[in-house]
């Protein structure tokens, strides 16, 4: 028998980022992606998730589109004029608004690659970083956030030509630091939300982050306040403190590499290019360390650590509710996934963290006082956004478990019933939420307006459950509980569901607005009554009909809501 | 003569072009321990899908306790138990809690639930870990809840699909004592597994599924008598074991023997 050849791969696999083991690596993962998306059009899923790809990039485009014009002429302008507290205030917009579309709003975080099933060959770590940032390119966040650097920059460059290639190094970094930046945290979110113990740090520090926003808020609002006297100042006046702390953080750094005629000497571009090369190390070392573990194998669901005392004990029960049949043990099970899934917390949570930290826009200004008075209608239409994904893809937690449905003698009317029970409970609570902020910032409304906005729930809440409840049947997706990401498959389900809430929420303003200008605001209430009946009698409907279509597409719901990756 | 347990007329599921399940028919009757054998791909989880609802035929009729499941499948659910191909498990909760879940979900009082989940989870041996979810389970521990799960409710039919696959021995050695005090107290139980000297200790019937036809249905005995009948050439002087009976009987049609095919693999070490 002939013996063992040495291994002909070994000596690759330490090798470089683009070693031939690894571009064929990249290669079979091109190529395996193209033949997933070329495999999913066979299906008229397929073609309708291609479809909302298209109106979804078309979306994004306009909405990266408008600001990008402004910032761009902003841009020149402010160069042309050697507005360098212009320039800096646009840079810190750009730079706030990536990492906090990537933080805040995970839908525009794009895709956190699950990279796990790579583990069993051999990638190396170079590979796998490359790879991690790759996924991140492709999320709207850091599409937009490079379209407005380069609107940006072809501002700057249209006033100062003669200075290209430094402002195309410049903001190049800036941007490669915003992508690493973007996803560093992102990563270390989710890492965070895994684990129990660090969840509720995470949790308090974002209620502290934003009780804290909203007390500086009146601060920026207030007619002596900070913005309203930096409008009426001119940006050279901005005291020189905040000026100095600003220009040592990433922006700051960018304006004087873009703009050092009349704030730094000549040789300070090279330090503050420097000095931002070494933020971009500094993120992506903490994104090295964090990725480190996961490339190793790291168990990324909640393994909480049973100590050597309760091992072997009994648990005493104590059930979350404590009624018996299939509908509250549905509802239990939920509230117990929900319970452990820090992302789907969190995007539980985050609409509520934006009320409270934009809450005081509301405030101030010529229209302050009917701003306040649609402030609860609003409020509890934005109650909705956390819950969409939840109530749009209600079976999309599942994943193996999709089957015991099917196999169990409980009829899947009374699962999704449950379902709805448990949503309208959590809306419920997040609407109270909302609303007492809003009664505590803004007061009580009129009446009418209160009146108008419980009749818009009662016609609201029944439309969502049956759109949602059809969607989760019809374009169900499966929802990784423990990692933020855009659920693959998930984008069709995504589209269909906001224009669902932005029918809805058009509804409520069609007609509230045309009361509310003729003065008889109070006339919306019954409308609302009317049409509340009549989504009533269509969600009940749609509830009749759950078995017979859960029959009828059982095959494609355990195949979408099973799979992996 | 009581009706079967699980009767089965001209069942056919189609892919497409493919047929998966090819018009089979098929009686097994009640208290039987009944092996469901075949190659991989033969039908085999095709099948037990479609006894148990997670696919739907594309034609035939299938009566299980005498109800036809077309018209009673609640009632039919009720009665049966299932380890599927996927197990079914919520991976998000602890053995306690997902068992706690089943056991409402086939209306088992509360009571009752605590008390068979309590015995479930020591017999299964995983009442030591109470606070560990599903998810971070071995496979073997995942299988034996999944079983657990199968059986909190007392079902009178009880299909497994590689119900030993990744179960340590001692395990395994419980669970089919378990299994065979169930059929002997009337349940049927209606298995797939590769292992064949499993299929041949507990099983007293045997049916075997070839590219979505049965090829073989009867008692280990009425199989050897059917492999002796076909031969031309001596007859085996010891009985034939199940795995020989497999292998003559759907082993035929692959490329040649399992030592012939290793030969053409000259570049393996």
């Amino acid at each position: 028998m002939a013996g063992l050849a040495p291994p002909p791969a070994q000596k690759s696999l330490h090798g470089s980022l683009f070693s031939p083991l690894a571009r064929g690596q990249y290669a079979a993962l091109a190529w395996v992606q193209t033949r997933i998306f070329v495999n999913s059009l066979r299906t008229k899923r397929g073609g309708f998730e291609l479809g909302a790809r298209i109106v979804a990039f078309l979306v994004f485009g306009a909405v990266a589109t408008g600001p990008s014009v402004g910032l761009g002429f902003g841009a020149y302008f402010a160069a042309a004029n050697n507005h360098v507290a212009g320039i800096s205030i646009l840079l810190w917009i750009l730079f706030l608004m990536w990492q906090g579309f990537a933080a805040l709003a995970p839908a525009l975080a794009g895709q956190n690659p699950e990279l796990t099933h790579l583990l069993r060959y051999p990638v190396s770590f170079g590979s796998w970083i490359t790879l991690y940032l790759v996924y991140g390119l492709a999320a709207p966040s850091t599409l937009i956030g490079l379209f407005w650097t380069t609107a940006i920059g072809i501002g700057i460059a249209v006033a100062r030509p003669q200075q290209l290639p430094w402002i195309a190094l410049t903001l190049a970094l800036f941007a490669f630091f915003n992508l690493l930046l973007s996803r560093m945290i992102l990563a270390w979110i989710e890492r965070w939300l895994a684990q129990r113990r660090t969840r509720e740090i995470v949790t308090a520090i974002f209620l502290f982050l934003g009780l804290g926003l909203q007390a500086l808020n009146p601060a920026f609002q207030s007619r002596n306040g900070l913005l309203h006297r930096l409008s009426h100042q001119k940006a050279a006046h901005i005291p020189s403190r905040v000026w100095t702390i600003q220009s040592l953080f990433p922006p700051g750094l960018v304006t004087s590499s873009l703009m050092p005629a009349t704030h730094a000497p000549e040789p300070g571009r090279s330090q503050s290019l420097s000095l931002l090369g070494l933020y971009t190390l500094g993120a992506g070392g903490l994104l090295a360390l964090r990725l480190r573990s996961e490339s190793r194998g790291e168990n990324f669901s909640e393994a909480p650590r049973v100590s050597s005392a309760s091992a072997g004990r009994k648990v005493r029960r104590r059930p979350v509710l404590d009624f018996s049949g299939p509908i509250a043990a549905v509802f239990e099970k939920d509230l117990r996934y929900l319970m452990r899934s820090g992302p789907m917390l969190y995007n539980l949570a985050a609409p509520l963290v934006m009320v409270v930290v934009f809450g005081g826009a509301f405030r101030g200004g010529q229209l302050s006082r009917i701003r306040g008075e649609y402030a609860l209608p609003v409020g509890l239409a934005w109650a909705f956004l956390g819950l969409v994904r939840l109530i749009c893809n209600n079976l999309g937690m599942e994943g193996d478990g999709i089957q015991f449905y099917f196999l169990s003698p409980t009829p899947m009317r009374t699962v999704i019933l449950s379902k709805n029970f448990f949503h309208l409970a959590l809306f419920l609570l997040e609407a109270g939420l909302i609303s007492t902020l809003i009664v505590f910032r803004f007061g009580l409304p009129a009446p009418s307006i209160v009146a108008a906005t419980l009749a818009w729930l009662l016609f609201a809440i029944p439309a969502n459950f049956a759109a949602g409840n059809l969607l989760s049947i019809l374009m169900p997706y499966r929802v990784n509980v423990v990692r933020i990401r855009r659920e693959p498959g998930g984008l069709g389900n995504g589209l269909s569901s906001m224009l669902t809430q932005l029918a809805i929420l058009a509804a409520g303003a069609l007609v509230l607005a045309p009361c509310a200008f003729l003065g008889h605001t109070w006339l919306a209430a019954p409308i609302f009554l009317v049409l509340a009946a009549i989504s009533l009698f269509v969600y009940l409907r749609v509830l009749d009909n759950v078995d017979r279509m859960v029959q009828s597409h059982q095959e494609s719901l355990t195949l979408e809501i099973m799979k992996t990756g | 003569m009581d009706s079967p347990a699980i009767a089965i007329r001209d069942l056919t599921r189609r892919f497409g072009p493919f047929t998966a399940v090819d018009n089979i028919s098929l009686d097994v009757a009640a208290g039987q321990f009944f092996g469901f054998l075949g190659p991989n791909g033969a039908g085999k989880s095709t099948t037990i899908k479609m006894l148990t609802g997670l696919l739907a035929p594309t034609s035939g009729h299938m009566e299980l306790i005498g109800l036809d499941f077309a018209t009673h499948p609640l009632d039919i659910k009720r009665q049966i138990g299932v380890v599927p191909e996927g197990l079914a498990l919520f991976g998000r909760l602890t053995a306690s809690e997902y068992l706690r879940f089943v056991g409402r979900m086939y209306g088992l009082d509360r009571d009752t639930t605590n008390h068979r989940t309590d015995e479930l989870l020591d017999f299964m041996n995983l009442a030591n870990e109470p606070k560990k979810l599903v998810t971070d389970f071995s496979h073997g521990m995942q299988k034996k809840l999944a079983l657990a799960a199968a059986v909190i409710h007392g079902p009178r039919i009880l299909f497994l699909d590689e119900p030993f696959e990744g179960v340590d021995a001692i395990a395994a050695g419980t669970l089919k004592a378990m299994l065979q005090r169930m059929t002997e107290r009337g349940a049927t139980i209606f298995l797939t597994s590769h292992v064949l000297e499993i299929v041949e200790r507990l099983c007293s019937h045997v049916a075997i599924i070839h590219q979505g036809r049965l090829v073989a249905n009867g008692s280990l005995d009425e199989l050897r008598a059917g492999v002796a009948a076909s031969l031309t050439g001596p007859q085996p002087e010891e009985k034939l074991t199940l795995e020989e009976l497999f292998l003559r009987i759907v082993g035929g049609s692959g490329s040649g023997t399992p030592e012939e095919a290793v030969q053409e693999l000259s570049w393996l070490a």
